[in-house]
């Protein structure tokens, strides 16, 4: 792989090309050598292919039973220490003086924490009775509360940094910061635990619910994460995920997969957020993600105003429109099947590059220049309607939400002149390989067959030209049928998006 | 004499010896093993501890009742770590009978310009143990030998603007640096004000109040770190990406400054050099300094506020810190590159409501994220991570007068 894709291309010239959020950019009418520029990525026969290879692991990989572990408690001595409600502070200094492969059995009820639980040892087990169930900010029979609500500021609920760590059967109510942060770590096994925070759209609760980052072999299975203020559950910077069987609800974003290798995400419920299940990349970040299998999802009704997006923010997610079901950013080698998408207000799936939220190649320098996103393989999904019918439900904000105004206004001139009912299931921005080369078919490589739409559906996929279409809407003479004629519909079944995925094929599924 | 003296130097020598021990086989200076970064096997006894007899503090020892009776015989004064602050010995006195006095050999110093820590007035020592010393080195944290004892005592006078009365010692962390490297431990004080207990899970001090040097009352919940959120500063990354526990302070820009000893005024770095606890030390006119961060007179706007930052956010944000290596933000002042620095840099994830949307806007102080979070007293959006609940006022002036002072720049 070419390290430095954008080396034979005046950086001036490119910036200019693709800074289109930044302001205004040109129109494609101007004239566009059809080389000048063109980066060495994402031709169709390359796209992607030198990722996933290697270690992309086997079948065996999704059974965590068979993921390799640098740690193990065996042939040591395994202490349980058990806990009840009232004894916090003999947790906490416990936890704080902690032999490897110590068990922390926590009893039924509610724990009260003045601080966060911080753990860094390794082979640790955090048990409660159970998750108990959405809305419930105290421990019963057979569920832990941790309680944060009294927390001194600026802390998290359970920071951990460890080898083999598992945590089971808990709730964290009411962090500071994080719900659950595990950091650098590696075999973390999360499963039948909640967060959640007591108010519903407060951007001050905590960003994270479950939060697993530059970690490796991590499991996320039979949560429930509820009114983060970024992501409910967001694996970050990790290598081999699997996270299945999860309820993401009432979070700005539902459940999020950023600069990850390996990911299996199947069988969640990511409903109720403003975006449900996203995939991308960060610029400035060294992992470069790719390999990312998501199936039997449901990834619908995500219409929760975005309640990150408040004045001088920073975030990715704050950016993100209301109704947004799925985004792919600057992300490679994603693969979608049997999931479920519907009543999502903007778009059921956006398909984007990473310069539609950091124009500057440079800034995506650490990740070599990972902004494009390629091979993306969306077959066998149902689509169930009532998507697309209403960008960032009617509130655009072009400052805040600068993409959802620009797709708002462009598809409320389609409604009103030209018969459309919507955006279709899949939004491709159409930038990358930027600059933009007409004389390119499908470059990054997006195939859409076999999927099950709604009854009269007719184009499933477009083109949104987002370079152009930007050009025409932020210039001084705002032309919105120019706009508009930018963009190109395709059925699905046509060419040239009509492909059969990616070689080689993910090979854990 | 009092008695606490002996065993605490009793313990340094443990300490000692079982770095000699360690040593014989097995080579020194490496990181601990690489584990999570975690301070291992630090419950009850070390294995070295049990029956070692007092070697080495023979002359020191001689005159306590028990002296040569517990050889061998593991006592309170030996269990490592000690249950309470009294059990090092470094100290005679208590806040409740005039205040905590070092010990001979235990030394105080001060700091150039410290971290702030919400207005806590902050004292500290340097125990080195008799015939070993630290090395010199003109960045890093001195390095110091096996059986080093740094500590950093943190208390509220009711008013600042007279610091002498009425304190309220909260606590008193100890590092202590052990043949697998650096491990710390935080000791809080009784309300009586007579003892420090080992409190390893951290506490919280609920509604601490004092007036500050503006006369203006202030309030906060004063939380005691765990043993394992000190590592949340001090740490590095080892080649494995473990955090391996280190000091901050001890640098030598830190410490070059005057310290009164005994109606002597001494620079703390020669002063070392002078008692043999201190070895390579250059003459003094080619030492690094920090300057004070709030003193026009010492430095430019520029050294002071990047001093500032360099004692404040460093620990992290730097190369070698996890999080400083996440964020891609590097306050060290040895870094000259203004992105890494913030200039037009958007953050990894600072998420929403934080200012701006660029770390550093040259010119303007009001939309720059690093500012913001600097001034803020909102949870979640606040730094440093720990140890700030209160703004620090000085320092949110001297670091938007930096910022301002900046060739404007637009970063879209």
């Amino acid at each position: 792989m070419h390290p430095l894709p954008l080396s034979r291309a005046p950086r001036a010239a490119l910036l200019a090309l693709v800074g289109l959020l930044a302001l205004p950019a040109c129109s494609d009418d101007e004239p566009n050598t059809p080389d000048a520029g063109q980066p060495d990525s994402g031709t169709p026969t390359d796209a992607g292919t030198d990722a996933g290879t290697g270690d992309g692991g086997t079948g065996g990989e999704v059974d965590p039973a068979n993921w390799p572990q640098d740690f193990s408690c065996e042939g040591k001595e395994q202490a349980t220490l058990t806990f009840n409600p009232g004894e916090e502070q003999e947790l906490q200094d416990a936890v704080n003086s902690l032999a490897e492969c110590t068990t922390i059995q926590l009893g039924a009820g509610t724990f009260q924490f003045d601080n966060a639980v911080t753990i860094r040892a390794n082979g640790i087990t955090v048990k409660g009775a159970g998750k108990g169930a959405q809305g419930e900010a105290t421990g019963g029979e057979a569920s832990t509360v941790l309680d944060f609500s009294n927390a001194a500021a600026n802390t998290n609920g359970l920071d951990v940094v460890g080898k083999l760590f598992t945590v089971t059967d808990l709730t964290v109510w009411n962090a500071k910061k994080d719900g659950m942060r595990i950091e650098s770590s590696s075999n973390v096994y999360i499963q039948r635990v909640r967060t959640e925070w007591s108010r519903e759209n407060l951007e001050s609760n905590g960003k994270y619910g479950i939060y697993p980052v530059k970690s490796t072999y991590v499991l996320v299975e039979d949560c429930e994460a509820y009114n983060a203020a970024d992501a409910g559950i967001y694996v970050g910077q990790t290598l081999h995920t699997i996270v299945r069987r999860n309820v993401a609800q009432k979070n700005v974003a539902g459940i999020e997969i950023e600069n990850t290798k390996f990911a299996h995400v199947t069988h969640n419920v990511a409903t109720d957020n403003t975006t449900g299940l996203v995939v991308f990349d960060l610029p400035g970040n060294p992992i470069r993600g790719t390999d990312i299998y998501v199936a039997h999802n449901t990834i619908t009704g995500n219409n929760r105003p975005n309640f990150a997006s408040v004045e001088a923010s920073s975030s990715t997610v704050s950016q993100v429109p209301a109704g947004t079901g799925t985004f792919i950013l600057a992300s490679r080698r994603v693969e979608f099947e049997h999931n479920t998408w519907g009543d999502n207000n903007t778009v059921d799936i956006a398909i984007l590059s990473g310069l539609a939220i950091e124009a500057d190649p440079v800034q995506w320098a650490p990740g070599f220049f990972n902004y494009a996103s390629g091979d993306i393989f969306i077959h066998d999904n149902t689509f169930t309607g009532g998507s697309g019918g209403r960008v960032d439900n009617g509130t655009p904000d072009p400052e805040r939400r600068p993409l959802g105004a620009l797709v708002g206004a462009v598809y409320a001139y389609g409604a009103a002149a030209q018969g459309s009912t919507g955006v279709e299931h899949v939004l491709w921005d159409g930038i990358d390989p930027a600059p933009r080369n007409e004389g390119l078919s499908n470059p990054i490589n997006i195939c859409v067959t076999g999927n099950t739409l709604p009854g009269g559906t007719q184009a499933a996929l477009v083109d949104f030209d987002l370079q152009a279409v930007s050009g025409h809407i932020l210039s001084p003479e705002q032309n919105v049928a120019a706009a508009w004629a930018e963009t190109r519909r395709y059925e699905q079944g046509a060419e040239p998006y009509n492909c059969s995925g990616f070689t080689p094929a993910l090979t854990f599924r | 004499m009092h008695k606490p003296f002996i065993p605490g130097l009793g313990l340094a020598a443990v300490l000692l010896t079982a770095a000699l021990a360690s040593c014989s086989g097995d080579e020194d200076g490496t990181p601990p093993e690489a584990d999570a970064g975690v301070t291992e096997r630090d419950s009850g006894l070390p294995p070295e501890d049990s029956g070692t007899p007092d070697a080495g503090d023979a002359g020191e020892d001689a005159g306590t009742p028990d002296a040569g009776a517990d050889a061998g015989t593991p006592d309170a004064g030996e269990v490592f770590p000690p249950a309470t602050l009294s059990g090092f010995g470094l100290f005679t006195g208590t806040p409740a009978s005039g205040g905590l006095r070092p010990v001979e050999g235990n030394i105080p110093y001060t700091l150039t310009t410290p971290l702030f820590s919400d207005y806590s007035v902050k004292t500290r020592t340097l125990f080195i143990p008799p015939d070993t010393s630290a090395r010199y080195s003109a960045s890093e944290v001195l390095d110091l030998p096996v059986g080093t004892i740094i500590t950093k005592t943190f208390a509220f006078p009711a008013d600042l603007r007279v610091p002498e009365e009425n304190v309220r010692v909260i606590e008193t962390r100890v590092l202590v640096r052990r043949p697998g490297g650096w491990e710390a431990f935080p000791y809080f004080w009784n309300e009586a004000q007579t003892e420090a207990t080992l409190a390893n899970g951290g506490r919280v001090v609920r509604d601490v109040r004092f007036i500050g040097e503006d006369g203006v009352e202030r309030r906060l919940d004063y939380l005691v770190p765990s043993k394992n959120q000190c590592l949340k500063c001090h740490h590095v990354q080892d080649a494995q990406e473990n955090q391996v526990l280190i000091p901050i302070g001890v640098k030598a820009r830190y410490l070059n400054r005057d310290h009164d000893y005994g109606g002597e005024a001494l620079n703390q770095l020669q002063h070392l050099a002078n008692l043999g606890r201190l070895t390579g030390l250059p003459p003094l006119d080619s030492v690094p300094r920090a300057p004070d961060a709030f003193n026009p007179e010492e430095a430019s706007l520029e050294h002071r506020a990047r001093t500032y930052l360099d004692i404040n956010c460093a620990h992290c944000h730097n190369p070698r810190a996890t999080s400083g290596n996440t964020s891609r933000l590097f306050l060290n002042i040895e870094n000259t590159d203004a992105f890494t620095l913030g200039v037009c840099k958007r953050p990894g994830s600072a998420g929403g409501g934080v200012g701006g949307e660029f770390d550093i806007v040259p010119g303007s102080h009001s939309t720059s994220i690093l500012w913001y979070r600097l001034d803020t007293e909102e949870s979640g959006k606040m730094m440093p991570e720990l140890g700030r609940a209160l703004r620090h006022n000085q320092a949110s002036r001297l670091i938007a007068d930096w910022i301002d002072a900046m060739p404007p720049q637009s970063c879209k």
